[in-house]
């Protein structure tokens, strides 16, 4: 044996473990997705039928499906739009300006991320309730008695997304400070001998400057919000009332309930190909030259 | 010196593989309970621990047991791989319906021959103790055909629970008819207390149930639990969802926003509060809002549903607990033992210590003052509506009972879908749940 060839079988030998675990637990699990979304069979027999691509037709006209799909694109732009901007402005305000206390805004910013989405739905519970809520008593300081019922019909879509945003925020703001404090302060100082303003600072060297950390914290933020607002809805509102907020995710869980394990291994599919063309889609369309400092 | 270390190294491999031998012995010996850990154990713990420890003591058997809030969750993903534990107290109804998967999937074990058991350590056969008709339903023979797959374990009598105290205090009748109640309703309506409210959607079940005993009787239930033609546009059919849409009219709009297993208990309070008069629910609600804050002079209150015409029958659901034993269990025959011993004095005794009650004969000797009153229900004119929805094979696209029938109130209260809609979709899903009905 020569030492090129026992070289690469030293190497061989490193890499198997991780391959063998990689192959295990993720290639074949999501290869077995695939494969069971043509069956049809309950979760705890083994019998199960053929029934190639009948579970997609049914689901694409399936009225919950749709329902909780549209929930669910939503809930991602809205709430990506939102916690995006929210974090990138609180970001630049608390690096550009030495805001007074701003290491305490920072720390409290990033405390909603360390809570466990069991607490926040209580806090929410409390805050949203219709009678003693934190929100309703506010809104009621400005006069009359206003009792929304945040969770009812027509707002707990909004409801939800404000609990999102909060819980993200903090999260991603420390990621942009870090960024951001990166940039250079030579830059804004030759920037203000030449007249610019705030916003076009932010604009035309804050962002520019740290555009590759965005953009990856973006396609990190659009998968984790299909996830995390399976979280949120199952601890705040079971999908209620009468499904208006069901997210697609929660609609897989709950088809496994009933017995659809090929159902709902369909929906998981459409889950999948769907985040894997966004985050495609977003990177593509992200895609900037990128700049030196 | 070098033989020494490897005639010890031998050793150790041996007594190794001996190790792993008695570790095997032991697990076909011992059986394997899964129970979920509901109010009663929340009540006082170490119930079912006592009963495990009771049934050892008797048999030799010994038992590993696993107690949890959130059963389906620990269980369910070694059963998916095939390891069952061998015996399961887990009720139909649940929202994750792991009970119903096993019934439609044909998984359980026939336990008619454990009704004719002699229960260990007495004299007596389990059916010499069971009350009579509890093994007659849908609820433990789910198949139709006289065989019992899961036996019945506790019974709560469900009904309409109300403030007592309020009652009282305004010189109001508990109605006994639905006119009765519509124009208690309307009375309560003026001091600002709306008639109705619901914990979850969940809770309709054992409403409905009873309802349609109470519009049609025992027949009438068993053709609508089967689906049977045009069941929703006959007479009895109409009344029944029409009274469920009136009541939605009735009902604190409040109720859909809370009707989650987040904030249900607020649902609750609004009875305790004096917000709404009636709320359908369980004798547990006693245990689970007893640190709730409730209005001044409050007393639960439990009614049967008013019937449908004056001096006509009232009703009250009896919600059962089953324990079952999967068909892929390893030791049917000690489970079916556990389960027949479940009706001995001894477990009797423990279960009713925790307001566990049975359904065996004598067994109001044994329960609370405040039980009691729950319990003879039956004693004082309402008749006992038993039994559920017949299992159909799952359907894509279909939706539960639950999302067919009762989600839908959420938004018939806050007015988001209107009555038509509402029983339009109800009788397209009973064509379909028809044709996939489970059959022997």
């Amino acid at each position: 044996m020569n030492a090129v060839k026992r070289k690469n079988l030293f190497v061989l030998l490193c890499v198997a473990p991780a391959t063998a675990l990689f192959f295990i637990f993720m290639l074949y699990p999501t290869f077995s997705v695939f494969r069971m979304s043509f069956f049809e069979r309950g979760a705890y027999s083994n019998k199960e039928s053929y029934v190639a691509f009948e579970n997609f037709k049914v689901l694409l006209f399936d009225e919950r499906f749709i329902r909780a799909a549209q929930n669910t694109i939503f809930l991602i732009v809205a709430v990506t739009v939102f916690t995006m901007s929210l974090a990138l402005l609180f970001a630049f305000f608390l690096t550009r300006d030495r805001v007074f206390g701003g290491n305490f805004f920072r720390v409290v910013f990033y405390i909603p991320n360390i809570l466990s989405v069991v607490v926040i739905s209580g806090v929410f519970s409390a805050i949203y309730d219709a009678e003693n809520g934190l929100l309703n008593s506010f809104l009621s300081v400005f006069g009359k008695k206003i009792t929304v019922l945040w969770k009812g019909e027509d707002t707990v879509i909004y409801s939800l997304i404000i609990a999102l945003v909060w819980q993200a925020v903090g999260y991603y703001m420390v990621m942009y400070m870090a960024s951001m404090s990166a940039v250079p302060k030579s830059m804004y100082e030759s920037a203000s001998l030449d007249g610019a303003s705030r916003f076009s600072e932010f604009f035309n060297i804050t962002l520019p400057l740290i555009w590759t950390n965005l953009r990856t914290t973006l396609t990190f933020f659009i998968i984790s919000t299909i996830n995390m607002a399976f979280l949120f809805v199952k601890a705040m509102t079971s999908g209620g009332p009468n499904g208006a907020s069901e997210v697609v995710l929660s609609f897989m869980y709950n088809q496994k309930d009933d017995g659809l394990y090929g159902y709902s291994m369909a929906a998981g599919v459409l889950i999948f190909i769907f985040s894997f063309l966004l985050s495609f889609a977003v990177n593509r369309v992200t895609k900037r030259r990128v700049l030196q400092f | 010196m070098k033989k020494f270390l490897a005639l010890l190294l031998m050793t150790v491999m041996l007594s190794g593989i001996f190790a792993g031998c008695k570790a095997k012995e032991e697990k076909t010996a011992t059986l394997r309970v899964a129970a979920l850990s509901s109010g009663y154990e929340a009540t006082k713990a170490g119930m079912w621990k006592e009963v495990c420890d009771a049934f050892t003591k008797e048999t030799g058997i010994k038992v590993e047991l696993t107690l949890e809030k959130n059963l389906e969750d620990v269980i369910s993903a070694s059963m998916q791989g095939g390891d069952f534990p061998d015996v399961v107290l887990l009720a139909t109804g649940r929202e994750a319906g792991l009970t119903e998967q096993f019934i439609r999937d044909k998984n359980l074990t026939d336990l008619s021959d454990v009704l004719s058991m002699t229960i260990p350590g007495e004299s007596k056969k389990v059916k010499d103790k069971l009350a009579g008709g509890f093994t007659d339903s849908v609820a433990t023979n789910p198949y139709g055909d006289g065989k019992t797959y899961l036996m019945p374990m506790f019974y709560s009598p469900c009904g309409l629970f109300y403030n007592k105290g309020l009652f009282e205090q305004k010189g109001w009748e508990v109605p006994k008819t639905w006119d009765e109640m519509w124009a208690l309703g309307d009375k309560a309506k003026k001091e600002g207390i709306y008639l109705f409210t619901y914990p979850t959607t969940g809770y309709f079940d054992a409403f409905f149930y009873a309802l349609m005993y109470s519009v049609g009787g025992a027949d009438f239930f068993d053709k609508a639990t089967h689906y049977e033609k045009d069941i929703w546009d006959s007479d009895k059919g109409k009344l029944c969802l029409d009274i469920v849409a009136k009541l939605a009219t009735y009902t604190n709009p409040k109720t859909p926003a809370q009707a989650n297993d987040q904030d249900f208990t607020k649902n609750q309070l609004l009875v305790m509060q004096n917000e709404a008069l009636f709320m359908p629910n369980g004798t547990w609600i006693v245990g689970e809002m007893q640190d709730a804050k409730a209005a001044e002079g409050f007393k639960w209150g439990m009614t049967a549903l008013p019937s449908v015409k004056a001096g006509g029958s009232q009703y009250s659901y009896t919600w059962i607990e089953q324990i079952w034993v999967p068909k892929g269990a390893e030791n049917i025959k000690d489970a079916k033992k556990f389960v027949s011993y479940m009706y001995s004095d001894k477990a009797c005794e423990i279960f009713a210590s925790r307001n566990a009650i049975q359904p065996v004969l004598n067994v109001s000797d044994k329960l609370n003052e405040e039980n009691k009153l729950f319990y003879s229900i039956y004693d004082n004119g309402a008749k006992a509506a038993m039994g559920n929805f017949a299992a159909y094979k799952s359907v894509a696209g279909l939706g539960s009972i639950n999302e067919v029938f009762f989600d839908p109130i959420n938004s018939l209260v806050s007015g988001k879908l209107t009555k038509e809609k509402w029983i339009e979709d109800i009788k397209k899903a009973n064509v379909i749940m028809r044709e996939n009905l489970i059959k022997e």
